[in-house]
């Protein structure tokens, strides 16, 4: 039985390089801090309609980006958490569809505002059932119902089976929506229905941004998720729950 | 294999003759839908309604039947104690395959009802009527594939609550809007079979994936 410092002490998980950890967290800050910075003052092509607003390129599309490389962690561990039990798997499938939550309601938000003050300027639509939008709110409807099933179980065990059930279940069905909303409404982002594809309107120095900023908000993720991880490994191993 | 077989049939023919005894879930849907739908015809009053709103509304009312009463298929087991049979004397997969099959003809017969019914309060005219009888099928086995798992999970919660709808909405989008969009094409001003084989392609891909996927996962959910 360790002691309560050697708990505290140990309460990452075992064989984290601590100086490494702090080491690549700083990076990430400062990347992501650049990014925000450099997408606000870099000078960038004017577009029609677009104008200043291309800029939440920067923002917007990593924000979907994080948010499918949430669902791929959180699926992960979930489909681990099945094969071995350990409870730590279930930590991390939470916490990763919790942070990527986050980053979905924000790519939401900043794809809400970008159209509603460029193509329906001067109209009411915020919602405009764009397959990509409609997309990521099933994804969020679908985490929301893992985090509330997750509340109606006491015993970890048992808790952490049938939400990773769940999490995998559900999200089986989510391709699908690609074969199937298309066909609804059409989109407005680039590369579907007659628009420009992605690359001819984006100026090769935009570049210099957007692609750092998707591995900097993916990194963002990492940290946030990770620290999140070991807080929660920590509640284990004091309360022997996860919850 | 015909072990196996035999298993789903005990499970479903038990099923059956447990409803047939008390009529519980039978009748309580049959009022559901009949109360859901003359709720829905007089809030639409003599308003004409476009093929799309009609086929939405049909759904919609289904949806909820389906997920309020498919909901107790494993709790009623827990409530009654036969949970403990059922594990000592089948396997996982024989439960799932028998509640499966009583829940595609449970979900299958109120779905008949309710266009029944909607189409003699509302006036719907059906123009291909063999398309309509297809999605109806197909919308059935995919709504009773993915609710049957989570009912499942249901009746493994504490609470055992009203959270059956939560769950299984999110995933019944695609089916919805397959569905919805087979309707309205097998209603007036509709194109009928030559329009819909995406959607009924959906809804066989829909139905074969759930099921599949519920089949990996009911043991998962079934043992301790």
């Amino acid at each position: 039985m360790p002691t309560l410092t050697e708990r505290f002490t140990k309460g990452g998980s075992p064989g984290v390089n601590v100086e490494r950890y702090r080491t690549i967290r700083t990076v990430v800050l400062v990347a992501v801090t650049a990014v925000a910075v450099g997408g606000f003052l870099i000078e960038i092509p004017r577009i029609q309609i677009l104008e200043h607003t291309a800029r939440n390129l920067y923002f917007h599309v990593p924000m979907w980006f994080t948010l499918m490389a949430a669902v791929a962690v959180s699926a992960y561990h979930s489909l681990r958490f099945l094969q071995t039990g350990d409870l730590r798997r279930d930590v991390r499938a939470r916490e990763a569809a919790l942070v990527g939550v986050v980053f979905g309601i924000l790519g939401l938000l900043t794809g809400m505002v970008w159209a509603r003050f460029t193509w329906y300027q001067g109209t009411n639509i915020w919602w405009n059932f764009d397959p990509k939008q409609s997309m990521a709110a099933v994804q969020l409807l679908i985490y929301g119902a893992y985090l509330v099933l997750r509340t109606a179980f006491d015993e970890p065990q048992k808790r952490g089976r049938i939400a990773a059930v769940y999490n995998l279940f559900a999200l089986v069905t989510v391709p699908f929506l690609l074969f199937i909303l298309p066909r609804q409404a059409p989109s407005l982002h680039p590369g579907a229905d007659g628009n420009p594809a992605f690359s001819d309107f984006t100026a090769p120095s935009m570049r210099w941004v957007l692609y750092p900023a998707f591995a900097s908000f993916i990194g963002l993720f990492w940290v946030i998720y990770t620290q999140r991880v070991r807080a929660a490994f920590l509640k284990l191993r004091l309360h022997g729950d996860t919850d | 294999m015909l072990r196996w077989l035999h298993g789903a049939w005990a499970v479903f023919e038990k099923d059956i003759k447990l409803e047939l005894r008390s009529r519980y879930a039978i009748n309580t849907m049959l009022l559901f839908v009949l109360s859901a739908l003359f709720l829905t015809a007089f809030a639409v009053g003599q308003e004409t309604l476009t093929p799309r709103i009609e086929s939405a509304l049909l759904w919609i009312v289904i949806v909820f039947a389906a997920a309020l009463g498919l909901g107790r298929s494993f709790v009623s087991e827990q409530e009654r104690g036969t949970v403990l049979l059922l594990l000592l004397h089948t396997q996982g997969g024989m439960v799932y395959a028998g509640k499966l099959l009583f829940n595609f003809l449970f979900v299958l017969g109120l779905n008949l009802l309710a266009v029944g019914t909607f189409v003699l309060l509302l006036g719907v005219q059906v123009m291909a009527p063999g398309l309509l009888l297809t999605t109806l099928v197909l919308g059935a086995l995919g709504l009773a594939g993915a609710t049957t798992l989570l009912a499942a999970i249901i009746a493994r919660t504490a609470t055992r609550g009203p959270l059956l709808p939560v769950l299984v909405f999110p995933m019944l989008i695609p089916l919805l809007l397959a569905v919805v969009t087979a309707t309205r094409h097998a209603l007036p001003d509709g194109l009928g079979w030559a329009a819909v084989g995406n959607e009924l392609l959906t809804l066989v891909g829909f139905a074969g994936v759930v099921i599949s996927a519920s089949i990996i996962l009911f043991d998962y959910v079934w043992y301790d």
